[in-house]
């Protein structure tokens, strides 16, 4: 299988989409351009790493997907979290925060 | 789990939609992007670029999205499949042999094993059965291993064991059953009360005996077995409570038994024990001596059989302790105890066995001669593997395709193996039924579903690994020489020598085993049964008592005799109480009956002498052809009021009288006040079966003996015309005679070999298989070779080499590769084949004739499988090999 070819930490694209879908339903695109305003660029998704992601977090069931009119008024394909994605989302956060701090201790000492 | 199996089928059931969802859904994404960057100011045209550049490129990513999906290796496998199916189809022929293979050989093994599954794996169909055990009395020093019991030995073991829950008896009678204007023998098991209730068996139909039936008043009740109703008794479901007449009394049905094997032997009615009129009566139950049951027990929950055994010994001895005089110590008497399963299977265990050693050994070597089919075709695909892994195809990827391949195969014969497999295995279960009770309960059913499915996999995947494994090495070697000439490499040809040793190991093997039993059977035909089996008939005729009595039974007897001598195509007749070849004497052995010799008193303590004993009417001897060959046959005059006389056999008088004239000579049997003085020796007689040692014989004539019930003609006609005119005789003497077990001899005598036989054949059969397929194995390995060295075999040539020497080269290497097979093969066959010395007659296991034989049939077998592909070294054109120089 291939591996995405992020420079995010690995596991940690499917935190920020579980994130962004946390608000609302939303399709690829906005969920790319979501990530890129919220970090103020700092966050560069790769955009060809991001829907292979989404199919697997379909696959696994966190999110589901349905079509819908979108914003321009064309059918898209909106992901939305899912009971066992609102789970995982908080497991992944506490992950992250941990990770994080930890990261952050070492860096600061 | 679940989710994850939902997924693959959505992705295999969706994937039309779900390719058009992704189009839309990437498409959208650039669109916006595009929109995006026409925004930013670019042209549309480099606002599409971009757009596209961004996400890396539209396929690349489908690809991406795809592989993130569950079901991918799904997708992959059915691309492999279909592949596979291609390549199959476009080599009928290598597909054909293949999967013909295969199918043989998983047919014979499925066949197989349900027997041995059915037979010996199987648990008993009782409650429990692993806690079901058989007891043995047994005289280690006269070697009788299984005496019956007396009901006071059955008493004693009741009361001093501690490891039992029960011990029940069973005894087999023959009674005369007579409907309303039936009349019937019916094989009767006499049985405890709590038979059915320890071996926890309910019946299908009414009910079981319970203790109130056993009491000396009960009126009198029967039990049927599952298979006596349904083939007398047509299966009548109102059945119970219906009333017969037996032994004088009217018995009515309790209840059916359900389709179980039944041991010791097939019953066609069970009864309690007190309905047996020798069981019941008082003497019997008095005398410790009276033996005629046998014992079966339950352990107790969670005991193990040593156990047990060491508790049954201490009762032995305390059994022995009380009663001496019964139980001398020179007897060594002694219990031992056996669970019921081993019992029920012990004869065939070794065939079932060996048959499924050979069915496997066949597989084996269809494996390897399919896995050698496939190195030659993945030889010839080399330059497409090449390029494939050129490509990018991974390793794995090329060996799984490999592997789906052979796996396809071997399903494919697994399926058109199983559906050969019910016809060889309707031949095995009759097989199986002269072996054991169990045979009724071999099926193709789910585990033997499962067990070929397995096997089925398991020699895909066993042919597919060895060329996948060879090609792993030549893959990399294939990209250094990419467009050139492959070479072969020196691995592979050894594997594919390798395969054809083993193959030839393997098949000697079975082809050994294979004449071991072809010659011990030829022996066993050339054995003389010791009297003549053509144009004889017997038959079994059963008056009852009443209304006959002991007066008028002997007036009876002579009615038969001149009636059945007046039927036209008769030669002689004679009345007998049992005869040569006789199923039920094959099975049994000789029946045991102890003797005393004038003049050689026995030593209390020591065992007596013992032998056959039959009652035989005057014209036996002349009518089985038996001779006699000292002192006289008997005659009329020889009846009741005259000297008790006797005749024996030249084998009795051998052990008896070493160096003396029996003639003249007297001997007495137990319970017979008589001396009986004997008058003349007869030739010895194969009774008990061909392959057995002649057994020792007194006959005494019926008038001076008692009642018999066997008759035996000699037919000038055929005698399988005769036998209804002998049926429509008995009832013309009186209706209510019933006559059975009418058979010719020749007939006895060739059922009397059908183990043997069956044997025979099925291992002639798997070694004439192993033959075929190592040979068409060998012949296809160098046909291989001669086209892969036509190049250096014409070179050869063209430098002088006359073909003649090539072919000859050519087949020099074929056959060494067959000798060094022969070689390994004889070293394993001299190991194995003493397996097969239980079956074997008047043959040595190492037969030196039998070995000779073989190897010269298989070497030349293989030299010729060798000639014909050499052959083609005669179509190589030196010339052209030299061009291509």
């Amino acid at each position: 299988m291939a591996k995405p070819k992020s420079d995010l930490l690995q596991g940690t694209l499917d935190l920020l989409i579980l994130k962004t879908l946390e608000l609302e339903p939303m399709h690829g695109w906005g969920i790319s351009q979501r990530i890129q305003q919220i970090s103020e660029d700092v966050l560069q998704v790769n955009q060809g790493s991001l829907y292979p992601a989404l199919h697997r977090l379909e696959d696994q069931g966190w999110v589901s997907a349905s079509w819908k009119a979108s914003e321009n008024n064309r059918q898209a394909k909106y992901y939305q979290l899912t009971a066992l994605g609102r789970r995982q989302l908080v497991s992944e956060k506490e992950n992250w925060l941990r990770l994080s701090t930890a990261v952050a201790r070492i860096v600061g000492a | 789990m679940g989710r994850k199996l939902l997924a693959i089928f959505r992705f295999l059931t969706h994937r039309s939609k779900d390719e058009r969802d992704l189009d839309r859904e990437l498409r959208y994404h650039v669109d916006r992007q595009t929109e995006l960057n026409v925004q930013r100011g670019m042209d549309t045209q480099e606002a599409h670029r971009q757009a596209v550049l961004s996400v890396g490129g539209i396929e690349p990513l489908k690809e991406e999205c795809r592989d993130a999906r569950a079901g991918r290796t799904v997708e992959a496998l059915l691309q492999d499949i279909r592949y596979g199916v291609r390549v199959l189809l476009k080599n009928p022929g290598f597909s054909a042999a293949a999967v013909l293979t295969l199918a043989l050989g998983i047919g014979a093994n499925t066949a197989i094993f349900s027997v041995v599954y059915g037979v010996l794996l199987r648990p008993l169909p009782y409650r429990d059965g692993a806690q079901l055990v058989v007891l043995h009395q047994q005289l280690k020093q006269a070697q009788i291993d299984d005496m019956p019991f007396s009901v006071k030995e059955i008493n004693d073991y009741c009361d001093r064991n501690h490891t039992l829950t029960g011990i029940v008896e069973h005894h087999t009678m023959n009674f005369l059953l007579i409907g309303k204007d039936t009349a019937e023998r019916v094989e009767t098991a006499v049985v405890s009360a709590n038979f059915f209730d320890v071996l926890g068996v309910k019946p299908i139909l009414g009910r079981t005996f319970v203790m109130a039936d056993d009491r000396k008043d009960a009126p009198a009740v029967l039990i049927l077995s599952y298979k006596y109703w349904q083939t007398h008794q047509s299966g009548d479901p109102n059945i119970i409570g219906k009333v017969f007449q037996m032994n004088n009394r009217p018995h009515t049905v309790l209840g059916v038994l359900p389709p179980i094997p039944q041991y010791p032997s097939e019953s066609d009615v069970y009864m309690p024990t007190s309905q047996c009129p020798s069981r019941s009566s008082p003497a019997f139950i008095q005398d410790r001596n009276s033996r005629m049951m046998t014992a079966f027990a339950r352990l107790k929950p969670g005991t193990p059989l040593d156990k047990a055994q060491a508790d049954l010994s201490v009762a032995a001895s305390q059994m022995v302790a009380a009663n001496p005089d019964v139980y001398p110590s020179k007897y060594g008497y002694q219990m031992a105890v056996a669970p019921l399963q081993n019992e029920l299977t012990q004869k065939g265990r070794t065939a079932f066995l060996v048959l499924l050693a050979g069915a496997g050994f066949v597989l084996l070597i269809a494996c390897a001669n399919v896995a050698n089919l496939l190195l030659a075709r993945v030889l010839k695909l080399e330059r497409e593997f090449a390029v494939r892994a050129a490509l990018g195809a991974s390793r794995g990827r090329l060996v799984r395709q490999l592997l789906t391949e052979s796996v396809m195969l071997s399903l494919v014969g697994g399926v058109l193996g199983l559906a050969l497999a019910p016809a060889a295995l309707a031949v095995l279960v009759k097989f199986a039924a002269r072996l054991t009770t169990r045979a009724a309960e071999v099926h193709i059913d789910l585990p033997v579903l499962l067990f070929t499915m397995l096997m089925s996999l398991a020699t895909g995947v066993l042919f597919g690994l060895l060329p996948a494994f060879s090609m792993g090495q030549w893959v990399s070697e294939a990209f250094k020489q990419a467009g050139g000439r492959i070479t072969t490499s020196r691995s592979r040809h050894r594997m594919r020598s390798l395969l054809v040793v083993a193959q030839v190991a393997v098949s000697f093997v079975l082809l050994i085993g294979a004449g071991l039993m072809v010659r011990s059977f030829s022996k066993l035909q050339q054995v003389s049964p010791g009297f003549q089996p053509d144009h004889l008939v017997t038959l079994r005729f059963s008056p009852g008592f009443p209304p006959y009595t002991q007066e008028t039974l002997p007036p009876l007897l002579d009615t038969v005799l001149r009636k059945v001598k007046a039927v036209g195509g008769v030669q002689s007749v004679a009345i007998t109480s049992g005869f040569p070849l006789n199923p039920s004497g094959i099975v049994n052995g000789p029946n045991a009956n102890e003797f005393q010799i004038e003049g050689h008193p026995v030593p209390v303590d020591s065992p007596k002498p013992q032998t056959t004993l039959r009652f035989v009417t005057p014209e036996y001897f002349d009518t089985i052809r038996e001779p006699v060959v000292k002192g006289r046959a008997f005659s009329d005059h020889d009846d009741a009021k005259a000297l008790p006389v006797a005749i024996v056999n030249q084998s009795l008088a051998r052990h008896r009288w070493p160096d003396e004239d029996p003639i003249g000579k007297r001997v007495k049997f137990e319970r017979d006040p008589r001396w009986l003085q004997i008058v003349g020796v007869v030739g010895d007689v194969k009774d008990y079966g061909l392959d057995r040692p002649f057994a020792d014989a007194v006959f005494q004539p019926v008038k001076q003996a008692g009642f018999s019930n066997r008759l035996v003609v000699r037919t000038s006609l055929d005698p399988s015309a005769v036998s209804p005119l002998l049926r429509a005789t008995f009832h013309e003497i009186d209706p209510h005679i019933a006559v059975d077990q009418v058979e010719t001899m020749e007939r006895l005598e060739y059922d009397s070999m059908a183990s043997p036989r069956v044997m025979t054949i099925l291992l002639g059969i798997f070694a004439g298989l192993a033959l075929v397929i190592s040979a068409s194995g060998i012949a296809a390995v160098m046909a291989l070779s001669v086209t892969q060295r036509s190049h250096e075999l014409g070179i050869r040539m063209a430098l002088g080499a006359e073909r003649s020497k090539i072919v000859g080269m050519v087949v020099k290497q074929g056959l060494s590769l067959a000798f060094v097979g022969t070689l390994i093969g004889m070293a394993g066959a001299a190991l194995l084949a003493r397996t097969l010395s239980t079956m074997l007659y008047d043959t040595k296991p190492t037969d030196v004739l039998t070995f000779l034989a073989v190897s010269l049939v298989f070497l030349s077998v293989a030299a010729v499988a060798c000639f014909i592909p050499a052959r083609q070294v005669t179509a190589i054109d030196p010339l052209s090999a030299l061009r291509q120089e």
